[in-house]
């Protein structure tokens, strides 16, 4: 008990003391420093962090829309597929019976049960549904990571498989089976060039996808077709919620109103899937018959055409060949597949009959025939003589000494005395040329290339058509600025003679010349050519009903500016007169007729249809390559317009034939099958219709 | 007399232990969110069983210790070795002695005991020469209830027990120049220990390979890991920082609430209070734990002997090393340890054993009644 009465060395102002207290508040001084730097200076950037754990934003996937032909013909649909997964939360309790799952489970689907080590390596490389991992080992890695979350332990598997293994979820907690929709085309090459397809969303859209509430990861994108053009109708609004969730990943509560997911309207297209089919066929047979017969080898394989009703705009087929298997995307869009497509020549990837312009050749002789008609260049009885060549002097600057042209008609024996009517029926080059550019004293003034311009745009000629397909071209008709500008050279006289016949500078898509083939059949009303039928919710009600748009009547609506007597530019506009489309579809009605260019194709014809052939000249780098490009044999590209029937047509079809030489075999063929089939169909339909 | 020892008690010690402990309880029924394996009425009943200990040692003349101080070590000693022995492993080290339904860690008890046998030895050989052998006789005291300790293995009490030694032989007046010396060989030996621990993890004894990650991810974290420890320092400070300078509000912090803090009604029940009651709250716990550890050096101050003395000494630096530590794990300038923040932290063996420190100090007080006399 001594010790107890030493002297207190601690008592007062012991030195060590004041040693401990200085260690004390300079500790406590510093941890208030950086109690204040944490949570007063950086608190904000705390507090992200701490919301960015419990915030969680969760989306689901809304349903696209469907496409159907104009007969509910399904052409894009959402099909499933199923993943088997486990939720570990759902697990059992109890270690062994977890163990019972796992195997019952590795039997069904045959993944084994334990496969592959645990370690820092393999858990970065892994991913779900793409590992070799057994069950436990990618619960395991689930459980850290999100245990309320089912993870993908066998993916992509058979409905049959999917359906066992739901059976028998019951008796395997935690086990279950997650659908991802995916597209299915089930008419897939015959109209993957209107649906188009779909793959990710593009880099460049990704920030405005994601804001509209898109899963960068899982949601498609239109890449092409319809799917691409009328991608905001159909793709319809995600489900999102802002929910709060627990350090398990478990939500607790919705932080903002929940928004339910909108699913994507369906579009009935105005599209006639049979008649897309015979379309086709009426092509590839054609091309295939004079590949055949060929003596110096392949002629073309491709193509495009279309088919329209000229008083709506309802497109019932396009058709661009060669095209592409739009099934081949859906999952994933296979590299090598899109590489073959992508340096195809045949440039399978565009859609031809509108993204791809060329120069029309003599379908494009109705718009100098109607603008000469109209300017009463000539009169519509008034004979222009065609020897079979003319010559004409060429000048392209006032200095230029000159050179003479020679310009023939494709008959070289000449037609001899020709009518306007005549002119179109026998495609006569040195009327148009004459009317088109003038010819001494027989024509003093043509048409000139400036009158021809209005007349080329008044028919659809030089802009959009407007069809709901993205990337659309839009032709070119010269203008003499256009020339001077582009090509450094005054406008010609001979290249007035050219465009009077489609050649030369002026390029056009097959949807143009359908256009104004249209605006002919129908007296002059220019419709807005349109793919879309009817919209509708997705219980199949409509929600946008068919009503046809018209861009305007060329009769009615003043759309050709009037250039006074010095060609200058007047601001005033005048309309076509109603006697000159009438002769126009009297001349063409004269083509499927016996001495007409379209004779042959048209022989037997029952639906009095009209028709316009063309062979147009051209020189592009494939046909350069080829050193086809010799000066007084270009190859040539076929073309035929045809509408069906004459009094009141409802159906007008193009078709463009690539390197198809003759217009008035290799197209006019497919053009007469594509109007015979649509007339069996409707009197098919027409039948079924009375039976039902 | 009995009335005079009253006086002398020091209620408002007494009062700031309440507090923290009423406070240490409505923090843990927070911080529970959901947690079922923890009561929080077994915590009420080690917070009453320790506040009535602290009463009853105000009958106690802590003058008794001085006798029962050998009794007290070597009993200890033969408990962890029993415990070495028998002992129930549970969390991976044979820490738990279970009496009936309570688990006890003697390595609680065993700091209290090493304090007054600590003081005890300073007190007895204060009037000797402060030599190296004064010095190593005293380590050797130390180490015989340490290296049990370490074969738990229990590292952070291990090196609670080594702070506790070299603050008392710093009170008990070592010769500077001994304190240079100790200072370098220390540094030695840290230094060894880190380089060792590095380089060949697996043949360092004593340490599982959890502390040992746990040294290596505070000094070198894994910006990757997405559990564990980094993980769970992360989430700490993530807490802290979130409650800025009002807090979320009692029973609101989101971190808390949704459990992404971990082991947070005892190592990480700071952030907890942090995020919940902001820098405000944080302050004020900071405040009254400081005035609780400054009461004891008062107490310590005032006290009769050098013995006296040195026990509250001794507990005053337990308490400071505890909170000390336990809120630098929670700062992030420390890495984690088991280490519980006083009165405030979940745990049973704990809060009795602080309360039992609380008592003994309370002892050296209601016996210091001369002196106040005077003053």
């Amino acid at each position: 008990m001594n010790s107890g009465q030493n002297e207190n060395k601690l008592a007062g102002r012991s030195p060590r003391l004041i040693g401990f207290l200085i260690v004390f508040f300079s500790v406590m001084l510093f941890y208030v420093y950086r109690l204040f730097t944490i949570q007063i200076i950086d608190g904000d950037y705390y507090l992200d962090l701490a919301d960015e754990n419990r915030i969680s934003i969760v989306q689901e996937q809304t349903k696209r829309g469907i496409i159907y032909d104009r007969n509910g013909i399904v052409l894009a649909r959402n099909t499933a597929t199923y993943d088997i997964t486990i939720t570990p939360a759902d697990l059992p309790e109890d270690d062994g019976d977890t163990q019972e799952v796992y195997r019952k489970l590795s039997e069904l689907i045959d993944i084994p049960v334990n496969n592959g080590e645990i370690n820092d390596e393999t858990v970065r490389m892994y991913s779900e549904c793409n590992t070799d991992f057994g069950i436990s080992q990618v619960v395991y890695i689930a459980s850290s990571l999100s245990p309320y979350n089912a993870t993908g332990i066998r993916c992509d598997v058979s409905k049959e498989l999917a359906m066992i293994v739901q059976e028998k979820a019951a008796e395997m907690p935690g086990v279950g089976v997650r659908m991802n929709s995916i597209r299915e085309y089930p008419t897939g090459y015959s109209t993957a060039e209107i649906i188009g397809f779909l793959g990710p969303i593009p880099e460049m859209m990704q920030d405005e996808m994601r804001e509209k509430g898109f899963l960068l990861e899982s949601d498609q994108y239109g890449y092409a077709g319809v799917e691409s053009s009328l991608q905001d109708i159909l793709s319809g609004k995600n489900s999102r919620r802002v929910v709060e969730v627990d350090v398990g990943g478990l939500q607790t509560r919705d932080l903002e109103p929940p928004r339910e997911a909108v699913p994507g309207y369906n579009i009935m297209l105005t599209i006639d899937v049979r008649l897309q089919n015979v379309m086709r066929a009426a092509m590839i047979d054609t091309m295939d018959f004079y590949n055949r017969v060929s003596v110096t080898g392949i002629i073309t394989e491709d193509a495009a055409g279309i088919a329209m009703n000229p008083k709506t705009g309802e497109v019932l087929a396009m058709v661009s060949e060669p095209s592409y298997e739009n099934n081949r995307m859906t999952r994933y869009i296979p590299a090598y597949y899109y590489q073959q497509l992508s340096v195809d020549q045949s440039r399978p990837l565009m859609n031809h009959a509108t993204q791809v312009a060329q120069p029309p050749g003599s379908v494009f002789k109705i718009v100098t025939g109607i603008g000469a008609m109209n300017e009463r260049v000539v009169a519509p009885d008034q004979y222009v003589f065609d020897p079979g060549s003319i010559y004409m002097e060429q000048r392209y600057s006032p200095n230029d000494p000159g050179s003479v042209q020679e310009y023939v008609c494709h008959l070289r024996t000449g037609h001899g005395n020709v009518d306007y009517q005549h002119a179109l029926a026998w495609s006569c080059n040195i009327y148009f040329n004459k009317v088109g550019g003038g010819y001494g004293t027989e024509v003093p003034e043509g048409l000139g290339i400036d009158r021809l311009g209005q007349y080329a745009r008044a028919l659809g000629y030089d802009q959009y058509s407007g069809i709901e397909l993205d990337g659309e071209e839009d032709g070119l008709i010269p203008t003499t600025t256009w020339k001077r500008v582009n090509q450094g050279e005054a406008w010609a006289t001979g290249d007035t003679y050219l465009a009077s016949m489609g050649q030369g500078y002026v390029t056009a898509t097959p949807i143009q010349v359908l256009g104004s083939f249209a605006t002919v059949a129908a007296g002059g009303v220019h419709v807005k050519p349109t793919l879309i039928r009817e919209i509708l919710d997705e219980r199949g009600n409509t929600i946008l009903p068919f009503t046809p748009q018209m861009h305007w009547d060329i009769t009615k609506d003043p759309k050709i500016m009037i250039y006074d007597e010095n060609g200058r530019e007047t601001d005033e506009y005048k309309t076509v007169e109603p006697w000159v489309i009438e002769e126009t579809r009297k001349g063409l009605r004269r083509v499927p007729q016996p001495g007409g260019t379209a004779e042959e194709a048209f022989a037997g014809d029952t639906h009095e249809s009209s028709a316009k052939t063309g062979t147009a000249e051209y020189c592009d780098d494939i046909a350069n390559a080829k050193g086809l490009c010799q000066f007084g044999s270009w190859p040539a590209h076929a073309w035929t317009a045809g509408y069906a029937p004459y009094n009141d047509p409802e159906i007008v079809v193009v078709v463009f034939v690539y390197n198809g030489k003759e217009g008035a075999y290799l197209a006019a063929y497919p053009v007469r099958r594509v109007i015979d089939n649509y007339f069996l169909l409707k009197e098919y339909d027409a039948e079924r219709a009375g039976t039902d | 007399m009995r009335q005079e020892r009253w006086r002398n008690f020091d209620f408002w010690l007494f009062g700031v232990v309440i507090i923290l402990c009423f406070f240490g309880i409505v923090m843990i029924q927070s911080a529970l969110a959901g947690n079922l394996e923890v009561s929080i009425n077994s915590q009420i009943l080690y917070v009453s069983i320790g506040l009535v200990f602290i009463l009853a040692c105000a009958f106690f003349d802590y003058h008794y210790l001085d006798s029962l101080a050998n009794i007290m070590y070597v009993g200890i000693i033969l408990l962890l070795i029993a415990l070495r022995l028998f002992g129930t492993a549970a969390f991976g080290s044979a820490r738990w002695f279970r009496i009936g339904p309570i688990s006890l860690q003697p390595s609680e008890f065993a700091k209290l005991i090493l304090i007054v046998r600590l003081a005890k030895y300073f007190a007895d050989h204060d009037n000797d020469k402060h030599d190296l052998m004064w010095i190593i006789k005293s380590f050797a005291l130390d180490f015989g209830i340490v290296v049990f300790i370490l074969l738990q293995p229990n590292m952070s009490t291990s090196i609670v027990m080594v702070v506790l030694w070299f603050s008392m032989i710093w009170a008990s007046g070592i010769p500077i120049k001994s304190l240079v010396l100790l200072g370098i060989v220390g540094i030695f030996v840290v230094i060894g220990l880190l380089v060792w621990i590095f380089v060949s993890p697996e043949t360092v004894p004593f340490v599982q390979e959890y502390q040992l990650n746990r040294v290596r991810t505070f000094i070198a974290p894994d910006p990757d890991a997405r559990y564990g420890d980094s993980y769970n320092i992360d989430q700490a400070v993530i807490s802290l920082g979130s409650g800025k300078l009002f807090g979320q509000g009692y029973g609101n912090g989101t971190q808390v609430q949704l459990r992404f803090l971990k082991v947070r009604h005892t190592d990480f029940i700071f952030s907890a209070l942090g995020q919940e009651f902001g820098f405000i709250g944080a302050m004020l716990v900071i405040i009254v734990l400081s005035f609780m550890v400054l009461r004891i050096i008062h107490i310590a101050r005032n006290a009769p002997d050098f013995f006296g003395a040195l026990i509250c000494y001794g507990i005053a630096t337990l308490f400071f090393f505890q909170m000390v530590v336990n809120m630098g794990v929670n700062l992030q300038v420390l890495p984690v340890t088991g280490l519980t923040l006083p009165f405030i932290s979940y745990g049973g063996s704990s809060t009795m054993a602080l309360a039992m420190g609380i008592g003994l100090v309370e002892c050296v007080a209601v016996s210091s009644e001369k002196k106040n006399e005077i003053t």
